[in-house]
């Protein structure tokens, strides 16, 4: 699943059946490789919601069993969240230290979380080669020499 | 894999952590006492007025040098100028910049004034060898006033005011840096046989 696809999904809560929000964005850890909480937007009850609550990461809505669930971000999400970890639009460094591009999108695996891909200028870059994501660039393992 | 690049490209390089932050740039290059090889950067802050930094980065800790940044592993690396040991970095300022000295040939022409450094890097924690000059030439070659590359013998004498190379050189200059390793390469081996 895609970042884009998934911006201003609705979050649902299965108990109240109620829209309790919609997602805004992703906060990545670029040492787990994986998307750890999505940020929302219209809610009540708070600015976060941390992946190990989300029921269901589904193409029309994101659901979680209880709205509080939404909450306010935890130490660890808390320091990967601003523009200074943002993934999308940053530029992308080689280990090798060559820029590659911009990244206009990343792939996600909606039951884990797992980056998959990350989208450099529209081409896929394995998610496993993702090293960091920092206030210049987000830095991705060199490609081996291909002769 | 071996890049060249001109040592005047390297100046405000990012220097980039692999978490992806910039942590500084680059100011100067420092060279090995002989020469030969690049010892190190003198760094600045990053931004527009930022000043130099105290703190230097050792070639020793440089991940991979790259078109666009200079990689290291985290901030940590950044060490005092003391960071620089004794063997190191030359302090007789004769020697401390090639950028300006003559080129001559053991046979005594003039070929021109250096106003660049082109160093190779084979690949990620391998030394920083300095192969040639990039020239304005003389007269004494055939597109005089143009800007050529010299590859460079291993070692040479080199005072602050001239640097002297083998009449042979003049053989495998080139004028881009595509093609330019193979000359260095053919230049080192030519001399190899000679001896």
């Amino acid at each position: 699943m895609l970042f884009s696809d998934s911006r201003k999904r609705k979050i649902v809560c299965t108990s109240t059946a109620e829209t309790v929000g919609r997602v805004s964005g992703f906060v990545v850890d670029p040492a787990l490789r994986r998307v750890v909480a999505v940020t929302v937007k219209k809610s009540q009850d708070g600015d976060t919601l941390a992946w190990p609550q989300i029921s269901g990461f589904g193409p029309d809505a994101v659901t979680i069993a209880a709205p509080d669930d939404i909450g306010s971000a935890d130490e660890a999400v808390a320091a990967l969240l601003g523009k200074r970890h943002a993934v999308l639009r940053k530029q992308v460094l080689s280990s090798d230290g060559d820029r590659l591009g911009e990244v206009t999108d990343v792939d996600f695996d909606p039951e884990t979380g797992a980056i998959e891909a990350v989208l450099v200028d529209g081409a896929p870059v394995d998610g496993a080669r993702l090293i960091g994501v920092g206030s210049f660039a987000v830095v991705v393992k060199a490609a081996p020499d291909t002769p | 894999m071996t890049r060249l690049m001109r040592t005047s490209e390297l100046t405000k390089r990012p220097v980039v952590t692999m978490a992806g932050d910039d942590i500084a740039q680059v100011k100067d290059i420092v060279y090995a006492a002989d020469g030969g090889s690049v010892h190190g950067f003198t760094l600045a802050g990053r931004g527009l007025f930022a000043g130099p930094l105290s703190s230097v980065l050792p070639w020793s800790s440089v991940s991979a040098l790259g078109a666009d940044a200079v990689m290291v592993a985290d901030e940590s690396i950044l060490a005092d100028e003391g960071g620089f040991s004794g063997e190191g970095s030359s302090s007789d300022p004769a020697r401390r910049d090639v950028l300006g000295s003559r080129v001559l040939t053991d046979t005594g022409t003039d070929l021109g004034q250096v106003v660049d450094v082109i160093v190779q890097v084979q690949g990620a924690r391998d030394q920083c060898d300095v192969v040639g000059y990039e020239i304005e030439s003389s007269e004494a070659l055939d597109n005089a006033g143009q800007r050529v590359l010299m590859p460079l013998p291993d070692t040479m004498a080199a005072s602050g005011e001239h640097l002297i190379v083998p009449a042979s050189a003049t053989k495998f200059v080139r004028h881009d840096l595509a093609g330019f390793g193979a000359a260095v390469d053919d230049f080192r081996q030519h001399l190899e046989g000679r001896d």
